[in-house]
Parts: structure tokens; C-alpha cells; sequence
């Protein structure tokens, strides 16, 4: 319990604390455990970041892998599987290699490879997030990174295209979905009423592909046809994430808060006036919200998109 | 698989091809070899195993092993398992859907885990990559063929370990990820005599072809059956499908052909 373990992550954009699947699942294992940690999201600063997020600072230790942060975090005593029996932790460490191997690929594709949604959406918001001129590289970077692993790890023969890898991974991230899905069932968590790690992994991958609102969305529109994991994510999301929007641990900063909580419910009322007055504005077709300016705003994240649309 | 697997039954002939097994092949495509050899025991459907030097270069994925059943070609397990479901043999037919989601999820740890540590050990390491692997790669080729497929093979072998993170292991790490691996492998065992209690699956195959094989390779060190052998209801497993299901087969008994060629592995 000696020093402040600091976190150091990609931020949160639609309602989610992170857009970055794995700084998901570190921040959700954190709160399921109780964990104080200090969540640093990157913003526009120098604190350019050097190497792969998210990255645990604890007085000397530098740790960058979920898995390894995990496990850094359980011999600290905070642990989220206590109750676990031997079999149930094993079944965890199955399904995330599942997921890894079936669910990661689509979800870099969405992200980085899809090129409506790359251009529109991931590139400018992770290129907001960097110092300049850092911003013009790093993104890019990223993208032909997930590219080469979906393409060394997929797409051998007899696939010989992108596109027939494009299909048979989103296929496979179909069949994963379905079957996160059965095995979730009518409970709570994975594993009984308690989340665990699997949950933070599950929704670490989840999350993302749920909430960002991409122009090419099949995955999303399947996710969407099965409501436990839906049902999932939004619980995680208001049980351990209420108005951390912003990525302070409630811990500590109560009054910012309090001020961040005034200011949502001035943003509302705005809104609604502004909605009352303007409504066939809204319905005629506008540019698709530029997410920029949203984030100086980023009090009530979905709040202030209408207001958004409206900004020049 | 289009409707005209279904009608053939299968054949007499069916062949399984993989690289020779004395000079050529490797840790890991034996334990691949070894997992469809298995599972066809399984389903009681006849197979015979044909060894040749270019069986990657036949195989339509590249990836080894492949099966060649009446005019149709299928490698590597999760097709060929899907090929058998298609003509109507299927182990897993009894499980539910929630039993079916642990079965696919336990295979894809396998896969994640000890295929990948098998990878990374054969061309990973230095010290077997020179003393092993190089030699055994090229084997039934001439200088300077040998040594250029296997320095191919290795660079692309290297590359999908950086893509996916590997790369930045050491061999400590790696080993210990291969405990881990076992660690849940017979935590889910338990005491059951097969993953999903009385009868064995694909499961059952894909465990008991990269166990078997680790158990009975001796390569430059022992820390990987080491670990293997640590749990004992693994070595048990092993053990009784070994007993059941390659005893008393005169026609080519791979596995136990393949532990007595594997003493001479270490050359």
C-alpha cells in the first residue's frame, strides 16, 4: 500500500472511460479490485508516450502489459478473483486467449484497417491525444501495426486477399460474440455476482466496439443483437464508471466532481433549450459531429453532442 | 464442405502427410500431427500416415499436417475436424452450448500458448535454433538449399512473433508461460479421465498431441517437459490415450514410433 500507482492510459470518448481496449481492461480491473490507482490519460502534452499503453508507474517500476499490470496489481493484494476456484481460473485464462485470438482482430480492423472509420474517426481523435508533431506519425504507426498482426496471424493461404481475411475474421468475431454470450447467460458477471478478471477482459474488448460510433458498424450492429453482453457492458459502466468520464479515480477530487457535476446539468439545460428551438435544424443533414470540439466540453460526454452539431 | 462430402463415406485410403519423422520434423508439427492422428483414432475413422520431405509445400494452407480423403484436401485441425463433422463423425456432438463455448476457448489457449511456445522455442532460441532446428529444416535437402529454407522459415517465423508480442520474451518468460498453460490444462482436468468427462473430444486430441510430443522430444534442455511433467494428471492423460487408442495398432503405431525416433533427435 506504499506509494501512489500511477496509470498512465489513452482517454475515453461516448461514454466510456477509454477508447483503448487494453487501458480498458486495466482501468475495469482496477476498480473491481479496489485498486487506487491515478489514471493519467494522454492529452496534448509533451508527456508524449513512449511505447505501448497503458504503462503502471509504481516509485520504480515500470510495467506495460495488461497481463503483466495484472499481475503486478494481485501481488499488491489486490485481487479481484479471490473467489475464484482453481477450474474457474483456468476457464479465464481460456476465454481470453479466445478472445485474443478471435475477437482482437476485428476489433484492430474497426479500428485502425477499416478505412471509413480510420479516416473519419480513430486517426483524428488519437491524433488530438498526441503532441504535435508526434501526432502525424504515431497514428499511422499504430494502423500499419495492426495491419501486419491481423495479416501474420490470419492471413495465410488458402485466404489470399484482404478481403477474404476481412471476412473470415469478422466471421470469427461473430462466433466469439455468440459464444461470450451463451456462456455469459442470464448472470450478472462471468462468474457468479462478482466481477473478475475475465469481466475486466471481456469488457475491456467489448466496450469499444458497444459504444464508438463508427460510420462502418457491422460488429456493432451484432453485438447489439445480443443484449446480455450489452446489458454487461452498461452495468460495468454505471456500477464502477458513474462520472469518471474524465478518468479521475473518485478517490480523490470530490470538488472537481461537484464542479463537473454543475457544469453537466448547466450543458443539459442548454441543450434542451437549444433542442426545443431548433429541431428541423437537426433533422436536415449535417457534417458528422466533429468530436474535436466535444472534448473541451467532455463534462457529460453524450450530453454535449447535440450542442456539438451545432458548433461551427 | 458442400453436400457431396456428405454422400462418400469415408475411404480406405485416407493418408495423412506430414514431413519425415526421423530427419525432418519439427516439435511442432509433430504435436499437430500427433492432434489429428488422435482425433481420427477417436472417431475410429482409418488413416494411414505418409511421411515426405515436401509435405508444407503440398499442404494448401502451408501449414502441416494435411489430409488427402477421396478427391478433397484439408489441413491443419480445425478444418479437417470440421470436414469429419460434414460426414457425419463428431465427438462433440453431446456437449451443450455452454460446454461447446469452453471447449473452443480451452483449444484456442492451447494454440495461444503452447503452439506459440513451441514456435518460439524452435526458432526463438539461439541454441536450438543452431542445433536442432537448422539441421532437421533442411535435412532432405542439398547445401546450399538447406540453409536458405530455414533461414526464410525462421525470418517468417520471427516476424509473427514481434507482430503478436513475443518477440520481447525471454526463454524464462516463455516457459513460464508454458506452466501456466499446463497449470489450467489440469486444473480443468481435474481427476475426470477426459476434458468433458467421459468422452474424449477434439479437446482431448489437441491436448494429448503437443503434451505427448513435449514429453517424448529431447531437446537441447529439459525445462519444457519438466514443466509438463509437474503435473501428474497430465503425464496420467497422456498416458491412458497413448494406451486406448495407439496400442495394439500394428499398422504404423506413430506414437510409439515417434518416441523411439525421438531419442535420436538430439544429434
Amino acid at each position: 500500500m506504499a506509494a501512489p500507482m500511477e496509470l498512465s492510459c489513452w482517454g475515453g470518448d461516448w461514454g466510456l472511460p477509454s477508447l483503448h481496449p487494453e487501458s480498458l481492461t486495466v482501468m475495469a480491473y482496477a476498480k473491481f479490485s479496489g485498486a487506487p490507482l491515478i489514471v493519467n490519460t494522454i492529452n496534448n502534452s509533451w508527456r508524449a508516450p513512449k511505447g505501448d499503453l497503458p504503462v503502471l508507474v509504481s516509485e520504480d517500476i515500470v510495467i506495460s502489459q495488461p497481463a503483466k499490470i495484472l499481475n503486478f496489481l494481485r501481488k499488491q493484494k489486490y485481487n479481484a478473483d479471490y473467489d475464484l476456484s482453481a477450474k474457474q481460473g483456468a476457464d479465464t485464462l481460456a476465454y481470453i486467449a479466445l478472445l485474443e485470438e478471435k475477437l482482437l482482430p476485428a476489433l484492430l480492423h474497426t479500428f485502425w484497417i477499416e478505412a471509413e472509420n480510420y479516416c473519419s474517426v480513430t486517426k483524428p481523435w488519437f491524433a488530438s491525444r498526441i503532441a504535435f508533431p508526434l501526432s502525424l506519425y504515431l497514428p499511422g504507426k499504430m494502423s500499419r501495426e495492426a495491419l501486419n498482426r491481423i495479416l501474420l496471424t490470419k492471413g495465410g493461404p488458402p485466404l489470399y486477399s484482404l478481403t477474404e481475411v476481412e471476412a473470415q475474421i469478422y466471421r470469427d468475431a461473430k462466433e466469439c460474440l455468440n459464444l461470450l454470450s451463451k456462456r455469459l447467460g442470464t448472470s450478472q458477471f462471468f462468474f457468479g455476482d462478482t466481477p473478475t478478471t475475465l469481466d475486466a477482459f471481456v469488457f475491456g474488448f467489448l466496450a469499444p466496439i458497444y459504444k464508438v460510433c463508427f460510420p462502418r458498424v457491422h460488429l456493432q450492429e451484432h453485438l447489439k443483437q445480443l443484449p446480455n453482453l450489452c446489458r454487461f457492458c452498461d452495468d460495468i459502466l454505471t456500477c464502477y464508471f458513474r462520472l469518471t468520464v474524465s478518468g479521475h479515480s473518485p478517490a480523490g477530487q470530490d470538488t472537481a466532481d461537484a464542479n463537473l457535476q454543475k457544469l453537466t446539468q448547466l450543458v443539459n439545460k442548454e441543450s434542451n433549450l437549444i433542442e426545443k428551438m431548433d429541431d428541423n435544424l437537426r433533422k436536415s443533414p449535417q457534417h458528422p459531429p466533429r468530436k474535436l470540439t466535444t472534448l473541451k466540453l467532455a463534462a457529460g460526454g453524450e450530453e454535449s453532442s447535440p450542442m456539438s452539431r451545432l458548433s461551427p | 464442405f458442400s453436400l457431396s462430402t456428405a454422400a462418400e463415406p469415408w475411404p480406405e485410403n485416407a493418408a495423412l502427410y506430414q514431413q519425415l519423422k526421423e530427419e525432418q520434423i519439427l516439435l511442432s508439427d509433430n504435436a499437430s500431427s500427433l492432434a489429428v492422428q488422435a482425433f481420427l483414432q477417436m472417431c475410429n475413422l482409418p488413416i494411414r500416415v505418409i511421411c515426405r520431405a515436401n509435405a508444407e509445400y503440398m499442404s494448401p494452407s502451408g501449414k502441416l499436417p494435411f489430409i488427402h480423403v477421396g478427391n478433397q484436401v484439408v489441413s491443419e485441425l480445425g478444418p479437417i475436424v470440421q470436414f469429419v463433422k460434414a460426414k457425419g463423425h463428431s465427438l462433440s456432438d453431446g456437449l451443450d452450448e455452454v460446454q461447446k463455448a469452453e471447449m473452443k476457448a480451452y483449444m484456442e489457449l492451447v494454440n495461444n500458448m503452447l503452439l506459440t511456445a513451441e514456435l518460439y522455442l524452435q526458432w526463438c532460441d539461439d541454441v536450438t535454433v543452431e542445433e536442432i532446428t537448422h539441421p532437421r529444416y533442411g535435412s532432405p535437402y542439398p547445401w546450399p538449399l538447406n540453409r536458405i529454407l530455414s533461414y526464410q522459415k525462421q525470418w517468417e517465423v520471427r516476424r509473427k512473433m514481434k507482430a503478436i508480442g513475443w518477440a520481447g520474451k525471454t526463454l524464462e518468460q516463455v516457459l513460464e508461460d508454458v506452466d501456466q498453460c499446463c497449470h489450467a490444462l489440469s486444473q480443468r482436468l481435474g481427476t475426470q479421465p477426459y476434458f468433458f468427462n467421459k468422452q474424449p473430444t477434439e479437446l482431448d486430441a489437441l491436448v494429448f498431441g503437443h503434451l505427448f510430443t513435449i514429453l517424448t522430444t529431447q531437446l537441447i534442455t529439459d525445462e519444457l517437459s519438466e514443466k509438463v511433467k509437474n503435473y501428474s494428471n497430465l503425464t496420467a492423460f497422456c498416458r491412458r490415450i497413448e494406451q486406448q487408442y495407439f496400442e495394439g495398432h500394428e499398422k504404423d503405431s506413430s506414437a510409439i514410433a515417434a518416441r523411439s525416433s525421438k531419442r535420436s533427435l538430439l544429434r
